[in-house]
């Protein structure tokens, strides 16, 4: 989606002039999409440049950038930028290193990889808020199956409060979230692998290539646009957290979990401070966007030099 | 067989239980909970298998008519009236997932068709324009989209997340779109061209029809983001109007005074028909990623 905001070439012109046809064709999505986010965004820019707190009903004084400059030296944001750089960071290591394991079993012949292809789309199919109630329910502290399986199996000799803990709140989010969206990753990582020729797997054998140096040498460089692709989806997917804090954790245990997403939902429907959580939500939509930019800037030339 | 190639084999048979256990292991878990009641819940260590096995959860679900386990004394809980109102819910999200489905394999392919084939000022702009919307976050548009949703009186109705889900889902169906007809060489539709064929009849009749899976899987795309959805479904909605199963859940699952046996019984309800939809298009949604990630 992200990955090539620029076109190539399209088919020349056919002996008919198009007319309007191509702007008639696009104008149904063009008119949703600048809807549901053109209005929206300079609303919420208007919004964020006034002092708007929903206890003071009648007063929105224009303040500049004010609620800007308040959000970016809080203690808070910064605080919650960590914890969101830091989740990030461990959702695209886990997602990945997950797509690459399980598509290079799912890629095995046999039964049980066969089983597998079809179980990996169940994680999948469930949305992330239902997901996120199962996984709520394993880590319970009391009754949860995860705890009673570390007692059963002796790793661990007293049951642990994962979700209560601010080190572990937020690896039981990591977890949640590669078990969910891991399968996508291992889904596409699968498409990628079934296209590599079979001759060059054939060939590095007949060479005396290891399974090191054909991963390394073979696999891997079929797989890079994929996981470049990976990258910037999981990225993206790490910055705007929110549903998995709502249900697993809500920003706690003592903000263990409160991410970007979650600290502009509170200032908004908690602190009821609408002006500083537009501009929040406004830094969120420029570092997201941001960030995807570079990725595809770091793609298209990644393209360039595989093509 | 020599010894490595055992090992090599014994080892795959081990990554690949484990692998299923991650994968169907917290569904079943959950499944085992919904067949037990709370009495049974909260014992330590949990049955993984029901001692007791019931369908009373279901039964109250379904029919809304406590059964006769059902009283404070036996749970220990007040049952919630949200988890009751699961099938309303259920209703909703599927009225409001197909029609974003529908809605949106229309729009999606009248425009990627134009953006995989024709030149026209404005392409990348607008091209540009569509794709970059998808990454501006969902909380950053919440307040304004209340307020706008609010003004054209569409808060609490279903039509207003239809709107936004449409809006959300385009951009992926329409880029998956893109690539996918972008397969096709031009030379079949050349041919229709030269006898007559106006652009929009080419695409209905000659693309669409080859383009089969590649639709599937983009209904199944927009289909299951507007039935997964959250945040939305919980600022725009109000009542049982309008209320998708995934806020019904969320405010069961995190109020600690529902029964949780009723919650999990509400959730398997609702994670069947997505697991189901899955199964059924598999090949669909395998054979288009393969179709657009694999050039």
């Amino acid at each position: 989606m992200v990955t090539e905001l620029r076109l190539g070439r399209a088919a020349p012109r056919p002996g008919r002039p198009l007319g309007l046809y191509p702007y008639l064709s696009i104008l149904p999505t063009l008119l949703v999409v600048a809807l549901i986010s053109v209005y929206p965004l300079l609303f919420a820019l208007d919004l964020s440049l006034h002092r708007n707190v929903l206890t003071e009903p009648l007063a929105h004084p224009f303040v500049g950038l004010r609620n800007f400059a308040e959000t970016f030296s809080s203690y808070y944001f910064l605080r919650s930028l960590l914890t969101t750089v830091r989740f990030t960071a461990m959702i695209i290591l886990g997602t990945i290193a997950y797509g690459i394991g399980v598509s290079l079993f799912l890629n095995r012949p046999g039964r049980l990889a066969g089983t597998a292809r079809l179980a990996i789309l169940l994680p999948w199919a469930i949305p992330t808020v239902m997901a996120a109630i199962i996984w709520r329910w394993i880590f319970n502290g009391n009754f949860g199956v995860l705890n009673a399986l570390l007692a059963w199996v002796g790793v661990i000799p007293e049951y642990i409060t994962w979700l209560g803990n601010p080190h572990l709140a937020p690896l039981t989010l990591v977890v949640t979230h590669v078990w969910k969206w891991g399968p996508l990753a291992a889904i596409m990582c699968l498409a990628t692998l079934q296209v590599i020729p079979r001759d060059l797997y054939e060939a590095a054998y007949i060479d005396g290539g290891g399974g090191w140096s054909t991963f390394r040498y073979i696999t891997l460089p079929f797989l890079r646009p994929t996981i470049l692709l990976l990258l910037v989806l999981e990225t993206i997917a790490g910055f705007v957290t929110f549903d998995l804090i709502y249900v697993l954790t809500g920003g706690g245990p003592a903000d263990a979990t409160t991410m970007l997403a979650w600290f502009a939902y509170a200032e908004i429907f908690r602190f009821l401070n609408l002006g500083k959580g537009a501009a929040l939500a406004f830094v969120i939509g420029a570092l997201t966007l941001g960030l995807a930019l570079i990725y595809v800037r770091l793609l298209s030339t990644e393209e360039l030099y595989s093509s | 067989m020599n010894t490595a190639a055992i090992t090599h084999r014994a080892a795959g048979v081990v990554v690949g239980i484990i692998l299923l256990a991650f994968l169907v292991g917290p569904i079943l878990w959950l499944i085992s909970s919904s067949f037990q009641l709370d009495r049974e819940l909260f014992t330590v260590p949990p049955h993984i298998i029901p001692h007791e096995p019931t369908l009373d959860n279901y039964r109250y679900i379904i029919t809304r008519v406590a059964p006769p386990t059902y009283t404070g004394e036996t749970t220990g809980r007040r049952a919630s009236g949200e988890a009751l109102s699961l099938l309303p819910a259920l209703k909703n999200s599927f009225i409001v997932s197909t029609v974003v489905m529908l809605v949106n394999l229309i729009f999606s392919t009248l425009a990627a068709y134009t953006y995989a084939r024709l030149r026209f000022r404005g392409r990348d702009l607008t091209y540009g324009f569509i794709l970059t919307s998808r990454l501006i976050p969902a909380i950053s548009v919440a307040i304004p989209l209340f307020v706008l949703m609010d003004r054209l009186g569409l808060l609490d109705t279903r039509w207003a997340l239809i709107l936004v889900y449409v809006a959300f889902t385009l951009p992926f169906t329409m880029w998956f779109l893109m690539k996918y007809f972008g397969f096709f060489p031009p030379e079949i539709e050349e041919a229709a061209l030269i006898d007559g064929c106006t652009r929009f009849g080419t695409l209905t009749r000659i693309l669409v029809p080859m383009a089969a899976p590649g639709l599937a899987a983009a209904a199944a795309f927009a289909f299951m983001g507007s039935y997964s959805e959250f945040l939305f479904g919980l600022f725009l909605t109000r009542t049982m109007a309008s209320k998708t199963a995934p806020v019904v859940l969320v405010a069961t699952a995190i109020n600690h005074d529902v029964s949780f046996a009723l919650s999990f019984a509400a959730l398997v309800l609702s994670i069947i028909p997505p697991m189901l939809f899955a199964l059924v298009f598999r090949s669909y949604i395998t054979r288009g990623f393969t179709g657009v990630l694999a050039r």
